[in-house]
């Protein structure tokens, strides 16, 4: 059986569930008297090559090209059918990465072909290949085999090999080609912007030491501002309770309660929050409590170590003043 | 473009991990295994029966008081005295007529009331023990995945559609999206509990209805740990009367468990004509009564739920087969509302549908044809007899308590025919009457410590969802809550909703509907009484809901 192997780089740095991969694709190469073919996709990817070489495969392919610096899937599909075309392989094999599950099932649909992703496992049953992959949150696992002509697509989940099985090449170094495809630049018909990583929780509540949370009692979005100048005169945090994060009023981050975060700073100043147990289990354990309500028998006067019967859109402005005096 | 679902393909497919569903389960896994071991042709396997439990775990969504009749649980699993959790049996059963201030036991315990030979029992319990069993057996028993949609056959149906997972608020698949599964089954069992989403779909577009639309009650329930020595474990009792109307259907109960343990809770038939009546404040009003008072004083409450539970006996029992399809439990209408007693009817429907499955496995035709023993197997069984004697006993209570309890006396001696038979019933979001613009009672809010307002109980039910996901209570038109609703009925779903999911929000100088769909206890009270019936409960992701640990 003859076998492709697609790894994945990106900007010279290997996703490393490709050497998981090529792990599956040799078992897979031993299991059939198979050779392998492993690819690597880019611009300037012969050091990787080299590298994909020193591993226990026949032949590396470099599939360079200007235009696929970046990642597009117009770009990966192009190419990748160019080079699925020239090589034909029985089966191609891929990381089950982000990537993959971007471009690999519009790689296999250009050519007709079937695709199983997220395969944990396979199995050689007489003259036909099996597949593994999990159903039900993996309380079950589901034996595919395909029944189409070839190549044959399929991807294997991370952590379904493992990399250190991975067996080096026998004499010391496989051949690297490198492949020319062709692709025009009005193919492309996506550009990728700069990489981001997406922000992290860009606050960590459990951390802040002065929190000042708001409630329902500021009634609309345009009014946390004050709330964020008392926050910010405190230098402390804003947060919320359930409801306010549920208009979007402030970010999920925010949330303090049982389905938000738990938190125990020095100072929890309660803004119009009636303390429904379910956002009292979140700051309970808050050193200071200082709660502002205008029913005086809300619940959150339970647990406050101050608390003021009263407006909020009286006390705020009027907090800030002060705070702001104090300080300078 | 339409989503490409995984398919597998079963022998059975239940929905629900109820006792009924597991039952089936069970008695379906038992019959094949002494089948094959005959060496009798057909073979068949446990592992093709699939169950489908919309809970974090088998249990999680079980309420009820509960007493159970043990002896559907004897057929099942003989010696289960052995290992079942059974809690404790019932040594006195009393029936309480409560006044504001007072109370009085009936000096002779009416026979309905009489428990004698019946177990106090945690459902969740018993129902996380049964599905050991049943997993025990080899059948596959999937947690967290609900069934969403059917899978129609001409006549029937032919499987289903698991939730899909990783849907976020406004319907765009996130990074963990996995679309349901396609099971296709040859037989589909819908254990759905009362007002199932399916079972509901199944019995419009079937047409299954019987002479009487079902009817339903909501009940409410707290458990406690109370005072030493308050009171006796076995020791079972039912209030009639305050604070309920004598208008109204209802009553409360007391039941002793084992270590101190108390389970409290009041039902009240989804009938009542006041929209804006709130069936939770009911139940916590009912707490303040001296007799409760007394009992929980000191006590701490552990755990809270609420359920819905069918009313409308035999005469409401939905047509219970259809090709490739059969309906157990409280979905299938098997529940005595003299007694208040389902679990072991719903035990013995999900037995009987299992021998029904097992014969038409067999003679490898699941159609209407090959099912429809299953009504045979229910007219000859026990079922038939106790849900007969009763078939009119819910309908005898549509003017209130005092024509109730003489119609119902005329059924008792004449074999439950009384004096008009059948009698009809009504759907009953029907009995509500308009507002006119009286203004709403204000909310009950609790002392914290005797009784609670809703959120604080809301709280103690356990319940979580995964918040980013889309709203699983589909209302059908908004704008009648904010226009006809608020004028005639003044939204009820603000009352009936024990679990305070639904709120009228202020928006400039009207209300509008907020649904905090996370706090749903899955009662399905909503879709059952809200008076337009523009609310459809749906599965939400697999795993949500509440978690009703000892329930």
């Amino acid at each position: 059986m003859k076998i492709l192997v697609v790894t994945e780089q990106r900007q010279g740095k290997w996703n490393n569930t490709s050497f998981e991969t090529l792990v599956a694709a040799q078992q897979i190469a031993a299991a059939t008297a198979g050779t392998i073919t492993a690819a690597v996709v880019g611009k300037n990817v012969t050091t990787l090559a080299e590298e994909l070489a020193a591993k226990n495969v026949a032949e590396v392919l470099a599939v360079e090209n200007e235009l696929l610096q970046n990642y597009t899937p117009d770009g990966y599909c192009i190419a990748l059918k160019q080079i699925v075309e020239s090589t034909k392989p029985d089966l191609v094999l891929f990381p089950h990465t982000y990537q993959v599950r971007d471009f690999a099932p519009k790689l296999a649909a250009m050519l007709g072909r079937g695709m199983v992703g997220d395969c944990v496992g396979f199995r050689r049953e007489g003259e036909k290949l099996i597949f593994v992959r999990q159903m039900f949150q993996g309380k079950t696992a589901a034996d595919v085999s395909f029944v189409g002509a070839t190549p044959w697509f399929a991807s294997f989940q991370s952590g379904a090999f493992r990399a250190d099985m991975l067996e080096a090449h026998a004499s010391g170094k496989a051949p690297v080609n490198t492949a020319k495809v062709e692709l025009k630049a009005e193919d492309i018909r996506t550009k990728p912007l700069e990489l981001f990583k997406e922000a992290k929780a860009s606050v960590d509540l459990t951390q802040a030491p002065l929190i000042v949370a708001i409630g329902r009692g500021i009634k609309a979005p345009e009014n946390i501002a004050q709330a964020e100048a008392v926050a910010k005169a405190l230098g402390g945090e804003i947060a919320a309770s359930r409801p306010i994060c549920d208009e979007g009023w402030l970010p999920m981050e925010r949330q303090i309660g049982s389905s938000g975060q738990t938190v125990a700073p020095k100072l929890y100043l309660a803004l119009g929050i009636s303390g429904a147990i379910q956002h009292v289990v979140g700051m309970k354990g808050s050193r200071t409590i200082v709660a502002v309500n205008k029913d005086q028998n809300a619940p959150i006067f339970e647990i406050a170590d101050y608390g003021i019967v009263g407006d909020i859109f009286e006390i705020m402005p009027a907090l800030t003043e002060e705070l702001q005096k104090a300080k300078s | 473009m339409a989503i490409q679902r995984e398919q597998l393909d079963a022998d059975v497919l239940i929905v629900g991990a109820g006792p009924a569903g597991l039952s089936c389960a069970l008695h379906l896994a038992n019959l094949i295994k002494k089948h094959n071991t005959s060496g009798a042709k057909p073979e068949l396997s446990a592992e093709n029966i699939y169950v489908l439990e919309k809970g974090r775990e088998i249990g999680a969504h079980q309420l009820s008081g509960a007493i159970m009749n043990p002896k559907a649980l004897a057929e099942l699993v003989p010696d289960f005295e052995k290992s079942a959790p059974l809690d404790t049996l019932v040594t006195d059963s009393a029936a309480l007529l409560f006044t504001q201030k007072s109370s009085f036991r009936f000096p002779v315990t009416p026979p309905p009331f009489n428990n004698a030979g019946n177990f106090v029992i945690s459902l969740n319990k018993l129902v996380k023990w049964l599905g050991g069993l049943v997993e025990a057996a080899g059948v596959n028993v999937f947690k967290e995945f609900g069934g969403a949609e059917l899978i129609f056959a001409e006549n029937g149906i032919a499987g289903v559609i698991t939730e899909d997972k990783g849907v976020d608020k406004n319907g765009k698949p996130k990074d963990n999206y996995t679309p349901g599964y396609k099971l296709r089954a040859k037989v589909t069992v819908l254990a759905e509990g009362p007002r199932g989403s399916l079972t509901k779909q199944l019995v419009e577009n079937q047409k299954l209805d019987n002479i009487n639309p079902q009817t339903y009650g909501i009940g409410i329930k707290e458990l406690w740990d109370v005072q030493p020595g308050k009171i006796k474990p076995g020791f079972v009792a039912h209030t009639l009367g305050w604070p309920l109307s004598t208008k109204m259907y209802g009553g409360g109960w007391i039941y002793g468990l084992s270590n101190n343990r108390v389970s409290i809770g009041l039902v009240v038939a989804l009938e009542y004509a006041d929209p804006r009546f709130d069936p939770h404040a009911a139940f916590q009003i009912w707490k303040t009564h001296p007799f409760v008072r007394n009992l929980l004083e000191g006590g701490k409450l552990v755990r809270y739920g609420a359920k819905s539970l069918p009313y409308g006996g035999w005469y409401s029992m939905p047509r219970n087969y259809v090709d490739g399809g059969l309906i157990v439990g409280d979905s299938g209408s098997f529940l005595d509302s003299q007694r208040l007693k389902g679990v072991h009817l719903a035990m013995k429907s999900g037995m009987l549908a299992a021998e029904t499955i097992f014969e038409a496995l067999k003679a490898g035709d699941t159609s209407a044809r090959t099912l429809k023993l299953y009504q045979e197997k229910i007219d000859r069984s026990y079922i038939r007899e106790e849900l007969w004697k009763v078939r009119n006993f819910h309908q005898s209570f549509h003017n209130g308590l005092l024509d109730g309890f003489v119609l119902s006396g005329l059924q008792q001696i004449s074999g439950g025919r009384g004096l008009i038979d059948p009698m009809h019933a009504h759907p009953g979001y029907e009995a509500y009457q308009q507002i006119y613009g009286r203004p709403a009672p204000e909310r009950f809010k609790g002392d914290g410590k005797l009784t609670f307002d809703r959120l604080t109980d809301v709280y103690h039910s356990g319940t979580r969802h995964e918040e980013d996901q889309p709203c699983h209570l589909k209302v059908l038109d908004l704008n009648i809550c904010s226009t006809r609703c608020v004028e005639e009925y003044g939204n009820p779903c603000q009352y009936f909703c024990p679990a305070a999911v639904y709120e009228m929000a202020k928006e400039g100088t009207g209300l509008k509907l907020k649904i905090n769909a996370a706090n749903c206890v899955h009662c399905k009270t909503c879709d059952i009484a809200d008076p337009y019936q523009i609310i459809n409960w749906t599965v939400p992701e697999g795993g949500g809901g509440p978690n009703y640990e000892g329930m």
